[in-house]
């Protein structure tokens, strides 16, 4: 190929490179630089060094909010690849009607977070809601402390589940049958065959779903805001609802930024770590 | 032998079932909501079926006051249309340039592009409210699209891998032809690579069809309201008025749900092939 002048290559890249910038980079960099300042929405802008990082600390809200999001991350994404798992290899079996559940399961994947919060907000709603209906009982889920975290965590992994199990499905039909022929002739249990061939040859799979999954669930909002906002008592406050409160509740836009700050570092954190410790392990030979 | 298949496919015929039936449970209940009047909603309790069967709730959305989501539903449009064209557009010239033209400082510049992939809107979305809010385009529409329509770095990633499996013989007979860039482009490169661009565009439209921090944070009143942003209004408006607001979180849905059923097949398998990489 003929090289052409570089101008061209430029030229197209123009449009993107400015929206990286401003919409990413620079935003980026105005986090870091905001969170040094005390910086109210009414007006007030006063460097104060590492104040709000400090009063994130002592005040206990960002360790909460730190707290919580790593406990619905325990909860959710787990329980979310093991279902995701369970259902794949029952639709890899292709049973006539399999390819029809196979498009239903991934549906509430592409709905609005915000519009399935507000659905099942109703469904758990003490007196007018369908699951206290269904069971016949009176609980509070969304309002009882103890509560509120586990039904915002089930509601994700209902929604993500028929998600992830595509990625199964996709890791489980490129295992060649013929291994399971040969443990099935050497007399392997299925469980066994689960257990000591299936799992370990969805490694990079589960690693992929694992490292995308925790990293999303890092960043939950719109749900979180239509089931409780927070509530009760802070018990489902994320990094993400801890963001927005302070910066759109209370327009402490510097400590909103601190948070964002601390997130950000996090998650950077994460994927590293993730891309180390498992990037070696990932492949998993076949022969 | 025989005992034992049947028993194996009635546990996963089982297992699709309970599936099944927890997946579309919310979704027919919301909309069973939606068809009832507040008043047997009340009376006859959340698992009654409608009876009688009435529309008054999706009416109200959009002829009564409490509702008002005609607006919302065209400023959604608008905005997925405007960031649709402006991201496709503008993430296939870049992708185009990353993956067939040869300039200094291309791969530190991929590199860059990459790395914010790793930035979560969540760390963006403060410091964009004061950019935007400092230029004066604080609940506009410009400042809905802006921060999506110049491309993004996901889909020039995604377009810039399946460029460069392509061959480039074709190309180079083209250029021997004259052919421009931009010609190059539409003739040969997006017709080669429909099945990726086709997936990003459904992609795209999902994403911004369902965004909701972003708007929630930019606009303030109904005149940008997305959908998303006013249903979520709606909710805490008419907080025990649920026949209503199970409407509107129907129709938040439907479109999309509607899209999923038809494109259901390139959108499962480009997701599938998004793991091999």
């Amino acid at each position: 190929m003929r090289p052409r002048s570089p101008v061209v290559g430029y030229l197209l890249l123009a449009p993107s490179l400015i929206g990286v910038t401003a919409f990413l980079l620079l935003p980026v960099l105005l986090a870091f630089v905001v969170s040094l300042f005390r910086w109210d929405l009414i007006g007030t802008r006063e460097f104060v060094g590492l104040a709000n990082y400090a009063d994130l600390l002592s005040g206990g809200a960002l360790l909460n909010s730190l707290v919580v999001t790593v406990l619905f991350t325990v909860i959710a994404v787990p329980v979310t690849l093991a279902l995701g798992l369970v259902l794949a290899t029952q639709l890899v079996r292709a049973v006539p009607g399999s390819s029809l559940v196979r498009v239903i399961v991934v549906i509430p994947w592409v709905c609005a977070p915000l519009a399935l919060g507000v659905v099942w907000k109703w469904i758990f709603q003490p007196s007018t809601g369908a699951l206290n209906a269904l069971l016949g009982v009176r609980v509070e889920w969304l309002t009882s402390p103890m509560l509120a975290l586990p039904a915002v965590a089930f509601v994700a992994i209902w929604q993500q589940v028929g998600y992830v199990s595509l990625f199964f499905q996709a890791g489980l039909a490129r295992i060649p049958e013929s291994i399971y022929e040969a443990a099935r002739i050497d007399g392997a249990s299925p469980l066994q065959q689960l257990r000591f061939m299936t799992i370990p040859l969805l490694r990079p799979t589960t690693f992929f779903l694992g490292v995308t999954q925790v990293v999303a669930s890092f960043q939950v909002f719109d749900m979180v805001y239509a089931l409780t906002g927070g509530g009760p008592e802070h018990r489902t406050e994320v990094i993400a609802s801890l963001i927005y409160n302070q910066a759109f509740d209370s327009f402490a836009v510097g400590k909103a930024s601190a948070v964002a700050v601390v997130l950000f570092l996090l998650l950077v954190v994460i994927t590293v770590a993730q891309q180390r410790y498992f990037g070696r392990r990932i492949t998993y030979d076949l022969s | 032998m025989h005992a034992r298949r049947a028993l194996s496919l009635a546990a996963t015929y089982a297992v699709l079932l309970i599936a099944v039936l927890l997946t579309l449970a919310p979704f027919a209940l919301s909309v069973i909501t939606a068809l009832k009047t507040p008043r047997q909603f009340v009376q006859d309790g959340p698992l009654a079926l409608p009876s009688p069967l009435t529309l008054e709730n999706f009416t109200s959305l959009f002829t009564t006051s409490e509702g008002g989501f005609v607006t919302p539903l065209v400023v959604t449009l608008q905005m997925v249309a405007v960031i649709l064209v402006g991201q496709m557009v503008f993430s296939v010239l870049a992708a185009y340039a990353f993956a067939l033209l040869r300039f200094p400082g291309r791969d530190l510049l991929f590199w860059v592009y990459v790395a914010t992939l790793m930035v979560p809107q969540v760390v963006v979305v403060v410091p964009l409210y004061l950019m935007m809010s400092e230029a004066g385009m604080r609940n506009t529409f410009w400042a809905l699209v802006l921060p999506f329509v110049l491309g993004s770095p996901y889909a020039i990633f995604l377009l810039r891998e399946n460029f460069r499996g392509m061959s480039t013989e074709l190309m180079d007979a083209m250029r021997l032809d004259g052919a421009g860039t931009l010609r190059l482009l539409w003739n040969l490169v997006i017709p080669l690579n429909r099945p990726i661009i086709v997936t990003l565009v459904l992609i795209t439209v999902v994403t911004h069809w369902n965004s909701f921090m972003w708007p929630l944070i930019i606009t303030s009143g109904p005149t940008w309201q997305t959908v998303t942003v006013a249903t979520s209004a709606l909710q805490s408006q008419y907080a025990s008025n649920w026949t209503l607001v199970m409407s509107a979180t129907t129709l938040a849905m439907l479109p999309l749900i509607a899209l999923f059923v038809i494109f259901q097949r390139q959108i499962t398998r480009s997701i599938g092939a998004s793991t091999l990489r």
